[in-house]
């Protein structure tokens, strides 16, 4: 049996969301503004959204260039992450480059990306592959810097090459910091994909909001929020309890500010 | 009024004061039980009665894990027992104080703080104008040795060195007594028998009440005027051997004196009888 | 790391940035991209110094860095208390808690169209996303920090005659210290982020605005200009940042 305390703590984000929801119930009854729907009126608003063909395909069409984006960049970015954590003149040089591009929103890149190559998915894509690989190639670094080096020399005396090395030592001890830089992507990752969808507006669940705003169907605007909100939580939730299944043997991890674990 | 001496000093600079008066701590059938992450309660301490008086030197010596340092804690006010009650000078301890200043074996020193800055938290927070509590301060830094460093910070000091001015941080806003806590522990044994000195040497001057916890056997003789040997789990007092050696010592000439090794031998052995040797044969 | 070490680092960085120039000069001059889309490095470079020193850009750097710090300063507020007060009060604790966690995933940016609608398309809406955005990961900075202080430190103030209340701003927030301003880097980013994508959305000012505008008029070069000035913007903001920071924390051992 669940102890009491336990079944609060585990309830307590439900919770949260149900106050959330109340609170915006009452505030927008109490603001009275035509602009701002009811918490009932816009979840009432998400099943239509939902069923709407053409939304659906839009926002089926987003969460794949996400996927795609997000999973091309960790498979690039893991690996120079980890081979500028452990040859120093890789680092030297690309920590420079990646400082600078580190600031500049990739969902700025946009318009120019666009007006390179069009308007298409492989912008919107390339521009969400840009935004993960810099948070995944500097954990990778990080955790890839971190490794004992008294690992690296016991493996190197077991009779490992340095490739295998790399694989089966430096990987697996950096994976905990790596993951951390895959969370950190994620979280990008979605946000990007509104950015360039709200920025480019062509397509996509950050189009169907603005559209509804433009439109004045600020129901829907209220309810793309919810599911977008909606869709933030679920991959986190989904990520992390991935992450504690692959790293259970890590110590606790926190530098990157994210949430609570 | 001299750097050592409290506000509020009515002791004299002679022989600590004879048991018929309070007390400076009294432990009265204490004890401590600690929850586990296994759920399970942990008695640490088992019915701990203890008379400290003013002025003593006393020692709590016991193996790792025997709660002296919870004990010391306990008389800090940094912990609340389970059962019984911890006094000083007949008042009961509800929390910290300073009138009973703790020296860590980590040394806490603030690593935002200087030396100097360090010196002087305790007593700016009585309420002393910065300039008198930087005077004050800087007497007390060469004292332990460490004049020339007030404007380092921690992080550029040795282990030694933090933990002189850890103690010039407690010295610094008088308590009556002072809670050490395996404060050597840390050190290499050079630095730790310079520290010993030290404190001695300190100590001499005004004659503060003290408890040390320590688990080296021959740490415990040369300090203190009394040495309460702790067991393991539960913590229990199993003997309180009185050190009747001359002061003030001199560590080369007592490592020679027979009397001081006949107590180091006989607290072992005594260790040894109840089978708590570290290493089984 | 000696001297020499040290200058063949910086050395050896630039050379990607010269390489990425050179590239960025050697795709124009062999045509293998047309001016239009893609102006030369030193066209583009005289454009940035030539609209810095205009009193119009100049303006739009203003409104972009007046909402920047205002809803970083915002955020630095809110996060820094809530992240004391969470880590040393039980009750705050449980209301924090699941709150971030709930609120902490969720793309704020989402939430930018309710904003506009409650705020207007002013600075308002901008100052209150940046804020937003950049309050999490100082206040999970600041909790951790605040709720990993050594027990003996606190112990030891405590014992000093610090009275509980005071020890939180005494003890708890200087050995704090290095995580938030860890939280105050990344969140100064974010800030830099957000105010320049929200100004891309919606906006009349500002340089997100005039990335956006050249983008209607096909002006690559004037394109290249704000990102060039917000990239700038974010190593100045955040040099400026790391040096506060060096000088904080000068007393502690991992700067």
């Amino acid at each position: 049996m669940i102890s009491g305390r336990a079944l609060v703590s585990r309830a307590a984000p439900l919770l949260t969301c149900l106050g959330l929801f109340v609170i915006w119930q009452v505030g927008s009854l109490a603001l009275k503004n035509d602009s701002v729907p009811t918490a009932l009126e816009a979840l009432r608003a998400v099943p239509t959204i939902m069923g709407d063909k053409e939304s659906l395909i839009n926002i089926l069409a987003s969460l794949r260039r996400m996927a795609i984006g997000f999973g091309v960049a960790v498979l690039l970015s893991i690996p120079l992450g980890l081979l500028m954590g452990r040859n120093r003149f890789v680092a030297s040089f690309f920590n420079p480059l990646l400082m600078v591009i580190y600031p500049v929103p990739k969902a700025a890149l946009m318009p120019i990306i666009m007006l390179w190559i069009g308007v298409g998915d492989l912008s919107k894509t390339l521009v969400i592959f840009l935004g993960v690989s810099l948070p995944v190639i500097y954990h990778s670094f990080e955790g890839a810097k971190a490794v004992e080096e008294k690992m690296l020399w016991s493996g190197a005396a077991m009779g490992l090459s340095a490739a295998e090395r790399m694989v089966r030592i430096v990987l697996p001890a950096a994976l905990p910091e790596i993951l951390t830089g895959c969370r950190t992507g994620l979280v990008l990752a979605l946000i990007t994909m509104v950015t360039s969808e709200m920025i480019a507006r062509q397509s996509g669940a950050g189009n169907i909001l603005f559209n509804a705003l433009d439109m004045g169907q600020y129901d829907t605007v209220f309810a793309m929020i919810i599911v977008i909100g909606a869709m933030g939580i679920c991959f986190d939730a989904l990520f992390e309890m991935l992450r504690a299944r692959l790293v259970k043997w890590s110590e606790p991890q926190f530098d990157m500010p994210l949430s609570f674990s | 009024m001299s750097v050592l001496s409290s506000r509020s000093d009515r002791r004299k600079r002679t022989a600590p004061a004879s048991g018929l008066t309070t007390p400076m701590i009294e432990i009265d059938r204490v004890s401590q039980t600690f929850q586990t992450s296994s759920r399970k309660d942990h008695l640490a301490l088992s019915d701990i009665s203890l008379r400290v008086e003013d002025g003593a030197f006393v020692s709590i010596l016991g193996p790792s894990g025997c709660g002296k340092s919870t004990l010391l804690y306990i008389v800090g006010g940094f912990v609340n027992p389970s059962q019984g009650t911890a006094r000083t000078k007949g008042r009961p301890i509800t929390g910290p104080g300073p009138d009973r200043g703790p020296v860590f074996q980590e040394f806490a020193l603030f690593p935002w703080k200087s030396v100097l800055g360090n010196v002087m938290y305790g007593p700016r927070q009585q309420g002393v104008k910065p300039a008198e509590a930087e005077a004050q301060s800087r007497v007390l830094i060469e004292m332990v040795g460490l004049k020339g460093f007030e404007d380092f910070y921690p992080k550029e000091l040795s282990g030694g060195m933090k933990q002189r001015v850890a103690l010039a941080r407690t010295l610094a806003y008088h308590p009556e007594v002072l809670l050490m806590d395996e404060p050597f522990g840390a050190l290499d044994a050079h630095t730790r028998t310079r520290l010993q000195n030290d404190l001695l040497n300190i100590w001499e001057r005004d004659r503060k009440t003290v408890l040390f916890v320590t688990h080296s056997v021959d740490e415990a003789v040369f300090l203190s005027d009394k040495v309460v040997m702790m067991t393991q789990s539960p913590g229990r007092i199993r003997e309180i051997v009185d050190i009747d050696l001359p002061r003030p010592r001199r560590r080369t000439e007592l490592l020679l004196d027979p009397r001081y090794q006949k107590y180091v031998v006989d607290i072992e052995r005594m260790f040894d009888d109840t089978g708590e040797a570290e290493v089984l044969p | 790391m000696t001297a020499r070490a040290v200058t063949a680092d910086i050395v050896l960085g630039l050379v990607p940035l010269a390489l990425l120039v050179a590239l960025w000069q050697g795709l124009v001059s062999f045509g293998y991209a047309p001016t239009t889309l893609l102006p030369p490095p030193g066209i583009v470079f005289m454009r940035l110094a030539q609209q810095l020193s205009t009193p119009t850009f100049q303006q739009e750097i203003a409104a972009t860095l007046f909402r920047l710090f205002a809803g970083f300063s915002i955020a630095v507020v809110l996060g820094v208390g809530i992240g004391l007060a969470a880590a040393a009060s039980p009750p705050v604790n449980t209301i924090v808690r699941p709150a971030v966690r709930v609120l902490a995933p969720l793309p704020k940016v989402a939430l930018y169209p309710a904003l506009l609608l409650l705020l207007g398309f002013g600075h308002e809406s901008k100052i209150v996303l940046v804020a937003a955005d950049a309050l999490f990961p100082i206040l999970l900075s600041t909790y951790y920090g605040a709720s990993t202080v050594e027990q003996k430190l606190i112990w030891s103030a405590l014992a000093a005659g610090t009275s509980p209340r005071k020890v939180l701003f005494k003890v708890v927030l200087p050995a704090a210290a290095p995580s938030i301003l860890t939280g105050c880097r990344i969140g100064l980013v974010i800030s830099c982020i957000v105010v320049f994508l929200a100004e891309m959305i919606t906006s009349t000012d500002g340089l997100g605005h005039v990335l956006v505008a050249a983008a209607r008029t096909f002006q690559a070069v004037d394109m290249f200009v704000p990102l060039i000035t917000i990239s700038l913007l974010g190593l100045v903001l955040n040099g400026l940042l790391q040096a506060l920071r060096a000088y904080l924390l000068r007393g502690f051992p991992e700067v």
